[in-house]
């Protein structure tokens, strides 16, 4: 199929074209969906929000959906935490009989969402109704080609509905694990080369004044070949509710991960999210939160670990849409070797949304002469009674602190890694579930040791 | 154990030591004075092995060993030590943590088995007490907002921990007050001992009534100018540099 929105978008309407049929409310959300991302087609560099990530290899590729795979026995172990309930997905389908999803909540795969079934009409009434892929957000009407290509091709998605007052003691776990079975293609001879694709799909509604920690980890065997992985998430925060949530990305280095995320915070909410990216290859994760009743509240951190070429693009928007809102962002990178990162904050302060506080603040830690970290910070306000803040840095390690660890006996690989290690060590120590924080700190202190080629003279 | 001779060192174009001779042996306290600009602070750099400085002539032996074939880590292993005037804030790591990585590396690199967490806590919490340091310091980030005194009896304290057999104190009772002074001067002749040695470089003479020195070197213009015992400390702070420097220059036309 040939497409007035490009060659690329056209190879991915035929992936829409060769979906069977299915009945309800997710196949018009499809529809409407996919007619979107026609319409719009895939985001150039002539597009402001996409200049710097370059999409060429991705869209040079020719996509095809990731196969059926049969979870094998420790296949998803060295991703899993204890004391979880858990939600797994291989490939973007649901592994039930790996799954222990917890009881007092619905917790299904939306492929399965039997109709009428419990809090089928929650699920129904949130799902793409927040995403700007469909509906569009007040200051920003353009469509997301992503979001809205996920909405389109999503495998079985995770829905959780965490009722009214009920409060989740033991983290929620939603393991979105890829395992690509083509080898990398070769585009060599001038076709394009094969990638797979999945596409995850995780509504979270928690119902007024409960509490829940989701943690989200998009995961592959290290020595994995190259896929393409397409996530989108929805998060409604009730009034008075309590959602606390980290996303783990370690995918494959050879990996393409664009995801796109979406919360809404209604009265007196709390969204405290983190976001953790230390794989893939092209690595863009777009947030949008909107603060959608008086005095909710919203944390969106982040830390990026990137070295090699590759690239990792965090694209932040944060709505104060009514008053006394506070929204709280930082996010810090390590960057080595040719690496690249882009850091893209936009807070928007609606004319009703007095007393906003909003915070601000990226931070970059350029470990070689050849990275490179481009941060934009942007605030712009429409209220004027309102504290915002923001500041970015790009700094390089400090010598003279590694000289003093030096001169205490402290070898320089060792003491490179301890400085490294404190710059970031705030973001994984935030996390209050402790085998996360074991784990986050484990993969930190790896990341850094891999990163350093040991031939380093000075 | 330590035999600086000739030693020529620049800073980008800059020569700053231009033919330093010292020589100090086990259980000795050598002072060296000087003005600002006359190279004290490039001695001691240089002695610990900052890279900035490029070594152009001369030599350094410690032990017998050349300093400049080893890296600042390895002259730590081998028993050196620097206090330094300007002591760096490091945030983010614990002050107790970095005390404990730098010992283990140390006691590593000596083919020593590591300290488990509980030896190294009573190690430390002896060594504080020893040198008079607030336990508090321990579980701040390294310096981060200490104050001048707290900084330099985060020094001294380090040097009770890693027992170093040539301990180098740049300017430590710079910014210091009387009792933080003598604080710091008690700390370290709680540390002296017949197999280590001390180099104290300072500005004034006024530590070395705390600190006895066996020997004073004059450092001016990048070499030492005179030696002798702890009498020419007395004799530097009655005349000034500028006596001495008469005096020295008299000496060699005679």
């Amino acid at each position: 199929m040939s497409s007035a929105a490009g060659p690329a978008a056209g190879r991915y309407l035929d992936l829409y074209s060769r979906r069977t049929g299915e009945a309800g409310f997710l196949r018009a959300l499809r529809q409407q969906a996919i007619g979107r991302f026609e319409a719009a087609g895939f985001p150039t560099s002539r597009d402001e929000e996409w200049r710097q990530t370059n999409l060429g290899p991705l869209l040079r590729a020719e996509p095809e959906p990731a196969a059926r795979h049969t979870l094998r026995a420790g296949e998803a172990a060295p991703f899993l935490y204890p004391d979880c309930h858990r939600m797994i997905f291989v490939n973007g389908r649901y592994a039930a009989e790996a799954s222990s999803p917890p009881e007092r909540v619905t917790a299904v795969a939306l492929a399965d969402l039997p109709a009428g079934g419990e809090n089928a009409d929650a699920i129904a009434e949130h799902l793409g109704a927040t995403a700007c892929g469909l509906a569009s957000c007040s200051a920003d009407a353009r469509v997301h080609a992503f979001a809205a290509l996920n909405t389109a091709l999503f495998g079985d998605g995770a829905a959780i509905v965490i009722p009214e007052g009920v409060v989740v003691t033991r983290p929620i776990q939603v393991l979105w694990l890829s395992v690509p079975t083509l080898g990398r293609g070769d585009a060599g001879d001038g076709a394009a080369s094969r990638l797979e694709v999945s596409f995850p799909r995780l509504l979270v509604v928690a119902g007024e004044n409960s509490q829940a920690t989701v943690l989200e980890t998009h995961a592959a065997d290290p020595a994995a070949g190259g896929y393409f992985v397409c996530p989108a998430a929805e998060f409604v925060c009730r009034a008075g509710a309590v959602l606390r949530h980290t996303r783990l990305q370690v995918d494959a280095a050879d990996a393409f991960h664009l995801g796109f995320q979406h919360a809404r915070i209604e009265r007196a909410a709390v969204f405290d999210s983190s976001s953790l990216s230390f794989g893939g290859g092209l690595v863009r994760n777009d947030t949008v939160a909107l603060l959608d009743g008086e005095g909710a509240d919203c944390s969106l951190d982040g830390l990026y670990v990137v070295g090699g070429s590759r690239f990792v693009d965090n694209h932040m928007r944060v709505e104060h849409r009514q008053p006394r809102t506070t929204s709280h962002q930082l996010y810090k990178g390590v960057l080595d070797d040719r690496a690249r990162s882009v850091f893209n904050g936009r807070i928007y302060v609606h004319q009703a949304a007095q007393k906003t506080d909003a915070k601000q603040t990226n931070r970059n830690l350029l470990l070689s002469r050849s990275a490179l970290a481009n941060s934009n910070p942007q605030l712009e306000i429409f209220a004027d009674d309102v504290r915002c803040t923001h500041g970015s840095t790009i700094g390089r390690l400090d010598e003279d602190a590694l000289f003093y660890l030096r001169v205490r006996g402290i070898p320089r690989e060792e003491a490179h890694g301890m400085l490294v290690y404190a710059f970031a060590r705030e973001l994984v120590e935030k996390a209050s579930f402790g085998p996360l924080r074991e784990d986050l700190e484990g993969r930190l202190r790896s990341s850094l040791n891999g990163g350093r080629g040991g031939g380093r003279s000075r | 154990m330590l035999r600086v001779s000739d030693l020529h060192a620049r800073v980008e174009e800059h020569e700053i030591l231009r033919g330093v001779d010292l020589q100090v042996e086990a259980g000795e306290v050598h002072a060296v004075m000087g003005p600002n600009g006359s190279g004290k602070s490039t001695l001691a750099q240089v002695l610990a092995g900052r890279e900035d400085y490029e070594v152009t002539a001369g030599s350094l032996e410690f032990d017998g060993d050349d300093l400049q074939e080893m890296a600042p880590e390895e002259r730590a292993h081998a028993g050196l030590f620097l206090a330094f005037q300007y002591p760096v804030e490091i945030p983010g790591v614990g002050n107790s943590y970095f005390l404990k990585a730098a010992l283990n590396a140390t006691r590593k690199a000596r083919g020593e088995q590591a300290l488990d967490a509980m030896d190294f806590l009573r190690l430390l919490r002896e060594r504080a007490n020893l040198v008079d340091v607030d336990e508090a310091l321990l579980r701040r980030p390294v310096n981060e907002g200490f104050s001048g005194g707290e900084k330099k009896r985060n020094e001294i304290l380090q040097m009770a921990v890693l027992e170093p057999r040539l301990a180098v104190l740049d300017e430590t009772d710079s910014g210091l007050d009387i009792d933080a002074l003598k604080t710091v001067a008690a700390g370290v002749n709680a540390l002296r001992r017949e197999d280590r040695a001390f180099v104290v470089i300072t500005h004034y003479q006024r530590l070395l009534n705390y600190i006895v020195p066996d020997h004073v070197h004059v450092l001016l213009d990048g070499r030492i100018v005179r030696s002798g015992g702890s009498g020419l400390a007395l004799e530097l702070e009655e005349r000034g540099y500028a006596g001495i420097t008469e005096a020295s220059a008299g000496g060699s036309g005679g």
